[in-house]
């Protein structure tokens, strides 16, 4: 492969700012995924990306911000979730499919008999990274940044949490508050990743880069920031293999992801069972 | 009321239970300070509930007293630490030995709960007490059940807990490590704390403990082992199970 056509993809600006795009999105989606893997929680990111959607097609008909009401819906059903569990003591992943599916085919009704909706719901569907405009990289970017801040300022207190939460509790520490802010980060992180890949597959970009750094470390730190490398290698990757075979970049993106699992699934399965070794 | 101020812990007249049903009813129960303590009883008679309660995890039904360390539940907390049943812990995340001791100081200062110097040289000191040095980058989950009944117990030691709930230590340990976790305890009553572990494990209750609670929906007995582990009250508590009085006085109890 030639220089030029490595480089060929980034003559076009709008793939520049995909690039950009995707990689940012990838980045904050791994970290926070991260905690998602660990506290199983796939579901609920699954969950959350559903309602946002739904979110989007309010804020498309109603004329308000896309962003806004797609984080109101999300955060939501993130605090809708954990009122539930608390409240109810009873495993609700049940309640929790009727509710987000509902919500969700409530989305795609109300898009599509808007007449001059109906591309936004494939888009919203299967992301369009290609179509990201510089403002709305600003907006990913300042998100961005916002999330990885919390998270690194609050990291001790979400291992807590994580960790003990009955132990913590009893000591009086404000384990729901932490708990709760958590799953609204997952919930920022899963809106903003919406536009790159989609809504039914924005729970990869959660997960997969997560779960295969898992296999690789026993460190929280470590996991993070493998799992943002292997979110970067997959959506830089995606996206060229999307540049030239013309499939949709965001099922590019989590098919590169997937593989990269199955990689380091083997070969961590041939360096032997308790191969973790940093 | 000076009384009060010696007292640990001291329950009068508590119904607890969850939601709609009730678990407990009446329990009257003082320990003063410095108390190593066992609360012993079946399955479902309450010895979880009752601690649960203690540290205001549950909320109880009513109480004409509640106190820990001269206060309330809600005021003494960060003056108590809880050792959770192991299911309650995720084993498996990813965190050192030494990470799981400095919560002792997280939980203190919550919100602004960087890790400084002083944090990481008292969480050092701990692993130090409890033999677990060589351990501190270990990640949890890859520790014996005792080496993590210690860590947890250096983690409520770097909380300057005075009072130290435990929810049935012994679970899950061999012979050698419930030993071991009972001289411990012992040396954390010496050293000042007060311990009140739940356990239906009643091995070497009689050589350790001060002073033992026997549950079963209501207090059916409570006293020093001596008083409490007479063949009458260990038939009332464990019904279906053997109760057996050894020649030293140590107590078994085999399922029948």
């Amino acid at each position: 492969m030639s220089l030029e056509l490595i480089l060929e993809p980034f003559q076009y600006a709008f793939m520049v700012r995909a690039f950009v795009g995707v990689s940012l999105v990838a980045i904050v989606a791994a970290v926070v995924g991260t905690f998602v893997v660990l506290k199983g929680l796939a579901f609920l990111g699954d969950a959350i990306a559903h309602t946002a959607f739904t979110g989007i097609a309010v804020g498309l008909l109603v004329g308000i911000g896309i962003h806004f009401s797609a984080f109101f819906f999300a955060v939501l059903t993130a605090l809708g979730v954990v009122v539930l569990t608390r409240v109810s003591q009873v495993k609700n992943d049940t309640a929790l499919a009727i509710l987000f599916t509902g919500v969700f085919a409530l989305g795609i009704v109300l898009l599509s008999t808007s007449p001059g909706y109906v591309g936004d719901l494939n888009s919203l569907l299967l992301g369009s990274v290609l179509a990201i405009q510089s403002r709305e990289i600003a907006l990913i970017g300042g998100f961005a940044l916002l999330l990885l801040g919390v998270l690194a300022l609050f990291l001790p207190q979400f291992v807590l949490v994580s960790f003990d939460p009955v132990g913590a509790e009893a000591a009086g520490f404000p384990v729901v508050f932490f708990q709760s802010l958590l799953l609204v980060l997952t919930a920022a992180a899963i809106v903003i990743s919406i536009q790159a890949v989609g809504v039914v597959l924005v729970v990869a970009l959660l997960t997969t880069p997560a779960a295969a750094a898992g296999l690789l470390t026993t460190k929280l730190k470590g996991q993070m920031l493998l799992a943002a490398v292997f979110g970067m290698i997959s959506s830089l990757s995606g996206l060229y293999i999307s540049y030239f075979w013309g499939a949709p970049p965001g099922a590019t993106v989590v098919l590169v992801a997937t593989l990269l699992f199955a990689v380091v699934l083997v070969v961590q399965r041939m360096r032997g069972l308790g191969g973790k070794t940093w | 009321m000076a009384e009060s101020k010696e007292l640990a812990l001291e329950i009068r007249g508590l119904s607890t239970g969850y939601q709609d049903r009730v678990v407990l009813r009446g329990v009257n129960w003082q320990v003063p300070r410095g108390t190593l303590a066992a609360i012993i009883g079946p399955n479902g008679g309450g010895k979880s509930t009752l601690l649960k309660t203690a540290v205001g995890l549950l909320k109880p039904f009513s109480y004409e007293t509640l106190k820990l360390l001269g206060q309330s539940p809600q005021a003494a907390r960060r003056r108590v630490a809880y050792l959770p049943q192991r299911e309650e812990v995720d084993w498996g995340f990813p965190i050192s030995v030494l990470e799981v001791v400095l919560q002792g100081r997280l939980v203190r200062k919550g919100w602004r709960g960087r890790p400084r110097r002083e944090d990481y040289a008292a969480s050092r000191e701990a692993l130090a007490f409890f033999g677990l040095e060589d351990l501190a980058q270990v990640q949890i989950g890859a520790l014996s059940g005792g080496q993590r009944q210690r860590v947890f117990l250096a983690r409520a030691l770097v909380q300057e807990a005075e009072l130290i709930l435990l929810d049935e230590p012994a679970a899950g340990l061999d012979a050698k490590a419930q030993h071991e976790l009972a001289d411990l305890l012992v040396s954390l009553r010496d050293a000042d704390k007060t311990i009140i572990a739940a356990t239906h494990d009643l091995d070497c209750l009689t050589g350790c403990f001060d002073q033992v609670l026997a549950l079963k929906g209501e207090v059916l007995a409570v006293g020093t082992p001596a008083e409490v582990l007479t063949e009458e009250t260990l038939v009332e508590l464990f019904a279906r199970h053997f109760p057996k009085v050894g020649a030293g006085g140590e107590v078994t109890v085999h399922e029948s």
